[in-house]
């Protein structure tokens, strides 16, 4: 695929469980194109998370190998630029306001400008939250906080947005909301979704469905 | 400004909080710190320089003595005025006497002048709070505060002076009359010791008294000022002949011993004192690690937007120098403010427990002294920023050792 954001080729994950090694990830193979959309749904403890750390460079797997746009540099440096990333528990800067946080995945990279606060107004204007802007996180609602950890995410204008259960703390309503609102965000700048969820419903919404069993994918 | 320093900021300073707790502990103890240092050893200095002081204000810069007495007084001034870096001199000869007024006896040490040289090399008409030492002649005297007091002598009293010249003359069966003297000036140097056992006569005067003739006991020197006193009383050895007898020495070899106890106890009350900001140190480490457990989570976030796990480690180490300087600006102002205010302080408290006379005798004077020198306030400065900062590395190594991916699983 000329126009891969994302290639994963036998990707294999596994971990310490007592006195044996528990297999969580047995050679997932995964391709992302750019402006797609793909969900992966699975049971718990069937290796979503783990398969999205590797993604996202957090991680290194056992095997396998992991390209980003056709390169192999998935080093701290290119992931501030090249990808976002949502948690399922928000993981705002509780000391900063919701412009702040936004801001934040900015300063990392050192450039802090006059297009930079204008670009962090704009996606807080895109979520909704312009006139909570100045609120703290401790202010804000969950769906409030998930918003503004999806624009944050969107902040550097990334290729590839990872979202790890980012409805798992919201009601179903809120949830639908956040949902609708980073699939249009990201069709919106063409951005590559990886989305990790339980919801058959969410997951039904992005172009492509995975389902991951026995540490590797099965469609269904 | 680099994130990681913007973040340590909002960290100890949050967005909306007028009065973040954990950073004002952590400060006040810092600052408590620096405050008793400055203040301990801003009063220690003040004993150390009003001490030296009056060393020099009631003996000059340079004391030049005879292994016995000097028979040549002039020519020893004489050739001392032409060492370099020499102003004045004034002789001196000296002895403890018997001094009654109406019964009441006293021992002082009796210190006999040049009243016409002496102005020159030491400031006496300062210390005069009654009387004139112009005034001074070969009938009468000048007491010191505390032993006028003592034996009830004011200006104009007869006070009778007896020398230990009475026992030659008893032995050769010569009549001996104690001297009649008027008082004709009371002084106050501010040193209970000076100010209780001290009197001043013409150097004519105790010449007679100690059957001296016209020898002296040394002469008292000053010198340029800005010059060493130890390297005046080098050059001036080195200009007087071995055969004169006579050695100089500098007001601090003199009163070396007692300098070197002075600065020793000043020492120690810093080294021990600088414990109070190594405990603060402590509790900056113990809320600053206690900050990373607590954000460990976001740790983990900030590595996975990209920060570096050096940047982590500079967030926690920039807090621990945050509170290091806060800590100290706020000591120094709070030092300086109790500094300022230090004999108020020292009279409530002395009022209170009804110990005024007991401190001024213990501690020789009558006001709290203190003097701050430019280079202990750098030293505190440079000991708690550098302690407080130290503070932080520990958190701070432990936040650049958190994992993303692990500090993002941690609940």
């Amino acid at each position: 695929m000329s126009d891969a954001i994302l290639t994963a080729r036998g990707l294999r994950k596994s971990y310490a469980s007592g006195d044996r090694r528990l297999d969580v990830l047995n050679g997932v193979d995964l391709d992302v194109a750019k402006g797609e959309s793909v969900s992966i749904r699975g049971e718990s403890g069937s290796g979503k998370s783990t398969l999205l750390q590797l993604l996202a460079g957090l991680d290194a797997p056992d095997a396998g190998t992991l390209a980003w746009a056709g390169s192999a540099d998935t080093g701290t440096k290119r992931r501030a630029t090249f990808l976002g990333i949502v948690f399922q528990s928000f993981y705002l800067i509780p000391e900063l306001n919701a412009r702040e946080n936004v801001l934040m995945a900015r300063r990392i990279l050192g450039r802090l400008d006059a297009a930079a606060r204008a670009r962090a107004d704009e996606l807080l204007a895109k979520v909704g939250l312009t006139e909570r802007a100045t609120h703290l996180s401790s202010q804000l609602s969950g769906g409030e906080r998930q918003r503004v950890a999806v624009a944050r995410a969107l902040m550097n204008s990334p290729q590839l947005l990872l979202a790890d259960e980012p409805t798992g703390n919201l009601d179903e309503t809120t949830g639908d909301a956040v949902i609708e609102l980073l699939l249009g965000l990201c069709a919106e700048s063409q951005t590559a979704l990886v989305l990790v969820t339980h919801n058959a419903a969410h997951a039904r919404k992005t172009h492509r469905q995975l389902f991951l069993r026995g540490g590797s994918f099965a469609h269904g | 400004m680099p994130w990681y320093l913007y973040l340590a900021l909002k960290q100890l300073f949050p967005t909306g909080r007028k009065f973040p707790f954990f950073t004002a502990i952590s400060v006040l103890g810092v600052s408590l710190g620096v405050a008793l240092l400055v203040i301990s050893t801003s009063v220690m200095g003040g004993f150390g320089y009003e001490i030296r002081r009056m060393i020099v204000d009631t003996q000059g810069d340079v004391q030049v003595r005879g292994q016995g007495l000097v028979e040549d007084g002039a020519g020893l001034q004489a050739r001392l005025a032409t060492v370099p870096g020499v102003v004045a001199t004034t002789p001196f000869a000296e002895g403890v006497v018997m001094l009654q007024h109406e019964r009441k006896p006293a021992f002082p040490a009796m210190q006999g002048i040049d009243v016409n040289r002496v102005s020159k090399v030491v400031p006496l008409e300062r210390f005069i709070r009654a009387g004139s030492l112009d005034e001074l002649d070969d009938d009468s005297i000048i007491l010191s505060s505390k032993l006028a007091l003592s034996i009830g002598a004011r200006l104009g009293s007869k006070v009778e002076v007896t020398s230990p010249l009475v026992v030659e003359k008893i032995k050769s069966e010569e009549i001996y009359l104690p001297r009649e003297l008027r008082v004709v000036g009371i002084f106050e140097v501010g040193h209970q010791q000076l100010d209780s056992s001290v009197v001043l006569v013409t150097l004519r005067l105790m010449q007679e008294l100690y059957g001296l003739g016209t020898a002296i006991h040394g002469v008292n020197v000053k010198i340029v000022p800005g010059l060493d006193a130890d390297v005046a009383a080098a050059r001036i050895n080195a200009a007087l002949p071995p055969a004169a007898r006579v050695t100089a020495r500098s007001w601090m070899e003199a009163n070396q011993d007692f300098l070197f106890i002075l600065q020793l106890e000043k020492n120690m009350i810093f080294f021990l004192l600088l414990f109070i900001i190594i405990v603060a140190a402590f509790s900056v480490t113990s809320s600053l690690l206690i900050s990373v457990v607590r954000k460990t989570r976001e740790i983990g976030l900030l590595g996975a937007l990209g920060g570096q796990p050096r940047q982590v480690a500079a967030c926690f180490c920039f807090q621990g120098l945050l509170i290091g300087t806060t800590g100290t600006v706020a000591g120094l102002v709070l030092g300086f403010t109790t500094l300022y205010f230090r004999n108020a302080l020292v009279e409530g408290f002395t009022r209170l427990t009804a110990s005024e006379e007991v401190l001024t005798r213990f501690y020789q004077f009558s006001q709290l002294p203190a003097h701050t020198s430019k280079g202990d306030v750098v030293l505190i400065v440079v000991c708690s920023v550098v302690i407080s900062t130290l503070a932080g590395l520990l958190p701070a190594w432990r936040a650049a050792r958190l994992k993303p991916v692990e500090a993002l699983r941690n609940e």
